[in-house]
């Protein structure tokens, strides 16, 4: 049985359908029409004890339902969820003693008291023994470099300060599992590596499992071995996110600057499939320009192999090797550019 | 250009009655609720006036249209109206009415005047209703006094208006509403005639009631409608709204100035 | 590291965490002194002007249905008093639509404690103390104006009465605004609409009809708060036995309240969507 376990889960809002305009307002008066609309729409989910796991997928795919759904604010419209044994809706007290829940951009904290209050109030809502309390918020403080701002009311937060503030709340008590909806959203850069660094340090030290949902791949990148994606509210992939760069990330593109343009480059690689050559630069003489670009399939030739033949030809003065962003790959995958069912059967190899 | 100026308000009370048919749902419970209020009053005056002919004045026929023109007055510009300015303010969106170039105070009559309309159909369907159940009610028959009745209801809104409207802006000095709305709410409701006639009151209370705006809200239309006042007394009780509005009116404009001095040093 | 802490709420725990919860709302509040008095003053005044309409009103006759001025006085009282203690200690009922709306509930579903305890105290409503000072003032005018003989059965008696009074009052504050789960419209009325239906138990119900008296003491059990106690209290027949249910009535509609925001969660949508 894994901690989190969810089968063919779904929600379902109803949305009013309105026409533009004092009409329509007159018309929806006597005519009320809905729509239903699936935020989820059957998601399956297995996450064991310990894991750290990116949700990630556009704007309305679903990821903030479906967190939640398991953190027991919603309840699903048909399947099934099971966290620790439990599910959330139905057990909803004994459910919340062993989450902690951050919601991006809505804190978690009393808006008019002061942090240090509101973290005390915590302990008493989730019955923190003293001593753990006490050695919690040392750590926290610590970590989260909270000691300037412990004594001011959450109103008058940075957001980065109230960000920091909320984690420190959501872990207070040694949750086992701890979702994260957007944690870094709209922060800057110190302040998400301070918190990356946080979730990575419970997640060694406490073996706290993570859920995040995100749109920066920073996070995904830093924090997650294993990434999920969805969009329109199922899951089109689940995998290591190693695995899916190696799938569907193949292409690499050297960068190369030469001591003297090489015309007709392109005759260079005759014979090597799938391969983009681009001169980079303003001049329009193609022949006068000494920046080179080449895409190629890292699987199906190699980068020393292009090397070798553009030296061949000329001196490299420079080159360097990029390939695509878990961005570009991520946004290909919404853009259905990559087949869905290829991914599957990627993730279920991998797996 | 007056027709452009005069053009945008026209707009803004179009825009203000498309959103009371939006949140029509609120719009009518909101009624109802206040419809609750004319049902006990009536229940209870049903039964004071059991076994009297009058009571300072009044038949228990006065009594009915008494409550049902307080009703019609009280229910024009309600609390939906009142919030949506005191809103506007408490929450902070009144500085995107500084950044165009309309005028607040006008900019919130016109929306008033606009969500009075449909205020305005709905309790006469009410009251319509109300009226076939109950019976025996005596309203106006000649033109003349149909016509000053009309009027004075007509002034009663504006000066309900002026009212509500210089009370509202006090909540730039708050951060909740409600204290106001209620304090405005107990004072207009007894010195305006509302919760009972003014001839009710013992003498000191009526003739301070007399010297203030507030009896231009419910008493002088409904004397004026119910007939106890009528030719010349019934014009200048009329007049006596009109001062109010001017000079509550111009007291608003001042007042307004002031606040917006508050926004400036407060930053909103 | 598993925590062993078994979600247990005993009625002292609850209490202490409504403490808790209450206090740190109450320090919170004093940063708004301005709007505190106004509250207060403004409530107060509301009442002041109520019982003068009664004053003007039985200055031109005796009694309505054989109830004196100080006997509805102590009716009218009674419903402020209830709305009061509502709005000083469970204001947060009020503050639902916001919750919901805004999707507040969120933070609230994702902590251990039961959820009408931490909706009670999203809010303090200072309005209710001058609804307590004034309508209390009232109250026991009224009960020194009237010949009560007061005996060991007649205080346990007004003590049972008021404390099922004031579960019925917040039992219904609670249903009512459940009604945002239903009615996402930010300015849902329907929560004033059930308030005013307290202007009936404001008088003697017998001056309505038949099918009105049964709506308020039955589905909408505002004559339990005012007029019931007071039959009880001044022996008015055949009224003065229906007093000895409002416990039972209290405890029917705590537990209705209490299914309505059941079912109302379901129904949650967050916000966002």
């Amino acid at each position: 049985m894994s901690l989190i376990e969810t089968k063919g889960l779904q929600k379902v809002f109803r949305q009013a359908v309105k026409d533009p305009g004092l009409a329509g307002a007159v018309k929806h008066l006597f005519t009320q029409r809905y729509r239903d609309k699936y935020a989820v729409e059957g998601i399956d989910l297995k996450i064991e004890e310990g894991e750290t796991v990116a949700y990630v997928g556009p704007n309305g795919a679903g990821k903030s339902t479906t967190i939640k759904m398991l953190s027991g604010v919603l309840v699903p419209s048909g399947g099934e969820i099971i966290v620790d044994g439990r599910v959330p809706y139905k057990q909803r007290m004994e459910n919340a003693q062993r989450i902690g829940a951050v919601f991006g951009q809505r804190t978690q904290l009393w808006w008019d008291i002061p942090v240090r209050e509101s973290l005390s109030l915590l302990r008493d809502i989730y019955q923190v023994p003293t001593d753990r309390f006490k050695k919690n918020l040392d750590v926290f403080t610590e970590l989260l470099g909270m000691d300037s701002f412990l004594h001011l009311s959450a109103r008058k937060l940075s957001l980065g300060q109230r960000m920091r503030a909320d984690l420190a709340a959501a872990l207070l008590h040694d949750p086992k599992i701890v979702y994260l909806d957007e944690p870094t959203i709209g922060l800057d850069v110190a302040v998400k590596h301070r918190i990356r660094d946080f979730i990575k340090e419970m997640n060694r030290s406490k073996g706290t499992t993570m859920l995040l949902t995100t749109h920066d791949l920073g996070d995904i990148e830093d924090l997650c071995e294993r990434l999920v994606i969805i969009d329109q509210g199922r899951i089109i992939y689940d995998g290591k996110l190693q695995e899916v760069k190696d799938e569907f990330a193949r292409e690499r593109t050297i960068h190369m600057q030469l001591s003297s343009p090489i015309p007709d480059a392109e005759e260079l690689f005759r014979g090597l499939p799938e391969i983009q050559v681009k001169r980079s630069g303003d001049s329009l003489e193609a022949s006068s320009d000494t920046d080179l670009s080449i895409r190629f399939d890292r699987f199906r030739c190699t980068a020393s192999d292009i090397v070798k033949r553009v030296m061949s030809r000329g001196e490299v003065v420079d080159f360097r090797i990029d390939e695509p962003s878990i961005e570009e790959i991520i946004r290909r995958v919404y853009d259905g550019k990559l087949d869905s069912a290829a991914l599957s059967a990627a993730g279920k190899g991998s797996a | 250009m007056i027709a452009p100026a005069f053009k945008k308000y026209v707009s803004l009370a179009r825009c203000s009655m498309q959103n009371t048919l939006a949140y029509r749902l609120s719009f009518i419970l909101n009624f109802l609720a206040s419809f609750i209020g004319l049902i006990a009053m009536y229940c209870l005056w049903q039964a004071i006036y059991t076994g009297q002919d009058q009571l300072s004045g009044f038949t228990w026929s006065q009594m009915q249209a008494y409550l049902l023109v307080t009703f019609f007055v009280n229910s024009m510009l309600s609390y939906y109206s009142e919030s949506s300015i005191t809103s506007k303010i408490i929450d902070g969106s009144v500085m995107m009415d500084l950044l165009r170039p309309i005028q607040f105070q006008k900019a919130r009559l016109a929306e008033t005047l606009g969500s009075c309309v449909l205020e305005g159909l709905l309790s006469c369907i009410l009251i319509g209703l109300a009226a076939i159940f109950t019976f025996g009610i005596s309203l106006p028959h000649d033109a003349g006094t149909l016509l000053l009745f009309a009027f004075s209801i007509v002034s009663s809104i504006l000066l309900k208006f002026s009212i509500v409207y210089l009370s509202a802006l006090l909540c730039f000095w708050t951060t909740s509403s409600f204290g106001i709305y209620w304090a405005r709410t107990s004072i207009t409701n007894l010195l305006s005639g509302a919760l009972v006639p003014l001839a009710f009151f013992p003498g000191w209370l009526q003739s301070t009631a007399m010297v203030l705006p507030f009896q231009g809200i419910v008493n002088t239309p409904v004397t004026i409608g119910l007939g106890m006042t009528a030719g010349t007394d019934a014009l200048q009780l009329i007049a006596i709204q009109w001062v109010w509005i001017v000079l509550l009116w111009l007291l608003g404009k001042w007042m307004w100035s002031r606040a917006v001095r508050q926004i400036t040093i407060h930053g909103g | 590291m598993e925590s062993n802490i078994r979600v247990k709420n005993s009625p002292w725990r609850i209490l202490y965490l409504y403490w808790r919860l209450y206090s740190q709302q109450l320090k919170a509040m004093m940063e708004y002194s301005a709007d505190f008095y106004i509250m207060i003053g403004a409530a107060a005044m509301t009442q002041i002007t109520g019982f003068l309409f009664l004053w003007v009103v039985f200055s031109r006759i005796p009694d309505i249905q054989g109830w004196g001025l100080w006997e509805v006085a102590f009716m009218y009282a009674a419903i402020y008093v209830s709305e009061g203690v509502g709005s000083l200690f469970f204001e947060g009922t009020w503050r639902m639509l916001r919750l919901v709306n805004m999707g507040e509930l969120d933070r609230y579903l994702v902590r251990p404690v039961p959820i009408v305890l931490q909706i009670f105290c999203t809010g303090i409503g200072m309005n209710g103390l001058g609804n307590i000072l004034i309508g209390g003032s009232i109250i026991a005018i009224s009960l020194s104006h009237i010949d009560i003989a007061w005996n060991l059965q007649t205080i346990v008696m007004a003590v049972l009465l008021f404390a099922s009074a004031m579960t019925i009052r917040v039992a219904i504050n609670l249903a009512a605004n459940c009604s945002a789960f239903w009615i996402r419209s930010s300015g849902n009325a329907f929560p004033i609409m059930v308030h005013n239906l307290g202007e009936f138990a404001k008088y003697p119900i017998t001056i309505f009809s038949l099918g009105l008296q049964l709506f308020i003491s039955i589905i909408v059990p505002f004559a339990f708060v005012s007029f019931f106690p007071a039959a009880a209290m001044f022996g008015k027949e055949p009224w003065s036995y229906w007093g000895w249910f409002s416990p039972l009535v209290a405890a029917y509609f705590v537990g209705l309240a209490l299914l309505i925001l059941r079912i109302g969660l379901r129904r949650y949508e967050s916000a966002g969507n």
